[in-house]
């Protein structure tokens, strides 16, 4: 294949006898000038490189006197495929003369992204899949990220198909299976961030969080919930209902139920898909009326005088 | 396994060993440099700092800069500085200047 001569002395426009410290200062003046990370222009990287590629050779005698005798063939044309400097003295085929040739791609910039092929003709192919900074041929898996799924308590019971955006602007339909935990981890492989150096990309990891609920206590699997119950109904026993996730449910509070009393409805908490499901704890709450009718008050008093029942006589 | 964390708002927060990873830098250099000022850290403690996930590209363009322009590091840290400052001020800059596809 033709491959078209680079005159890496035009580029860096120092003269072909110019000294190592010309040749410095000439790649130290336009790498500021070229540099991506300092000129914006979409044409400052390309030019970069190319001004790289032209230090990398000129900067190391060895590699300078190498392109220097090509350089003498240089102007029988352009295309320097078939020229004895290059297609014989300067291994540009798989038997060539410089398959040893060590470049060295010291750490860190952008210069030595991927030079022309030109240069690898001459002087052999680089090292690939460096890292952005310093380690030449660092290669490793990404780090896995994490980020916080808030969910309902609901959302969490019933599990399904729900739609994140993160910050970055990624979006994923994660499945959230049914029962979910707090603190519990989602894992979606590969999502993590990119390997350094071509490696594999690192996961990224959801970790649950469960939003307070207006009614409901977590606690493991189990669900707490108030019961907030009459005087009457806490000293006669009742059947009275008592939310649920799913609804509502009936639960009998037993004769003679003081405040912090447990009733347990089985079944009721958060479901687990490996085994059964949590229950849910109703704790009795006894409420009085603030205002009472005249009729009320009198039945009130007609039980205090009645009643020998003092909660205090054992303490 | 190495853990990144991310902030209410958002963004990832990474520690020191995760940065350079993906700086492709020496945790050491990345401390040297967190200590000249190229990034600050954004949470954790000051044992254990973390960082924004994007201080790796600060980092690893402060050690381009370096190696490429044949800078210092405190050179280094300068430019990333005011590299950041030129960028802010031509952002304005762009606010005021007329377009000159707008009607005159």
């Amino acid at each position: 294949m033709a491959v078209a001569y680079k005159d890496y002395y035009e580029v860096l426009g120092v003269p072909r006898d110019a000294s190592a410290d010309d040749i410095r200062a000439a790649y130290r003046r336009l790498a500021r000038q070229y540099h991506p990370d300092v000129n914006k222009e979409p044409e400052a990287e390309d030019r970069f490189k190319e001004i790289s590629e032209a230090y990398e050779v000129l900067r190391d005698p060895e590699k300078r006197e190498q392109y220097d005798r090509l350089g003498a063939n240089w102007k029988a044309g352009q295309d320097v495929s078939g020229t004895s400097g290059f297609g014989g003295g300067f291994g540009g085929g798989p038997d060539g003369g410089f398959r040893d040739v060590r470049v060295d791609f010291g750490g860190g910039g952008f210069g030595g992204g991927d030079f022309s092929d030109f240069f690898e003709g001459i002087f052999g192919g680089r090292g690939r899949g460096r890292a952005s900074g310093g380690f030449e041929g660092f290669s490793s898996r990404g780090s896995d990220q994490e980020t916080t799924l808030e969910l309902s308590l609901e959302e969490a019971a019933r599990g399904g198909r729900r739609r994140i955006t993160l910050a970055d602007g990624r979006d994923y339909e994660v499945n959230i299976p049914p029962g979910v935990r707090d603190g519990q981890r989602i894992r979606l492989a590969g999502e993590g961030a990119r390997g350094p150096g071509g490696g594999p990309p690192g996961d990224l990891m959801l970790r649950v969080r469960l939003r307070p609920h207006p009614q409901f206590d977590v606690d493991g699997r189990d669900l707490e919930v108030e019961l907030p119950v009459t005087p009457w109904e806490a000293t006669l026993g009742a059947t009275v209902e008592v939310p649920t996730l799913n609804g509502t449910a009936r639960v009998r509070v037993p004769p003679g139920s003081s405040c912090g009393r447990r009733l347990r409805l089985r079944g009721e908490g958060l479901p687990d898909p490996g085994g059964s499901p949590g229950d849910l704890y109703a704790t009795v709450e006894i409420e009085v009326p603030k205002q009472l009718s005249d009729e009320e008050r009198e039945l009130w008093e007609r039980l205090a005088g009645t009643s020998s029942f003092d909660p205090r006589r054992n303490r | 396994m190495a853990l990144t964390q991310v902030h209410t708002t958002g963004t990832v927060m990474v520690g020191i060993e995760v940065v350079a990873r993906e700086a492709g830098l020496h945790p050491d250099l990345v401390r040297r440099l967190v200590r000249m000022g190229v990034v600050d850290r954004s949470g954790g403690t000051r044992a254990t700092p973390l960082f924004r996930n994007d201080a790796a590209g600060e980092l690893a363009k402060a050690a381009r800069l370096r190696h490429d322009l044949g800078l210092n590091y405190a050179g280094a840290v300068l430019a990333c500085q005011l590299l950041a400052r030129i960028d802010q001020l031509e952002t304005r800059l762009r606010r005021y200047e007329p377009r000159n596809d707008r009607p005159r």
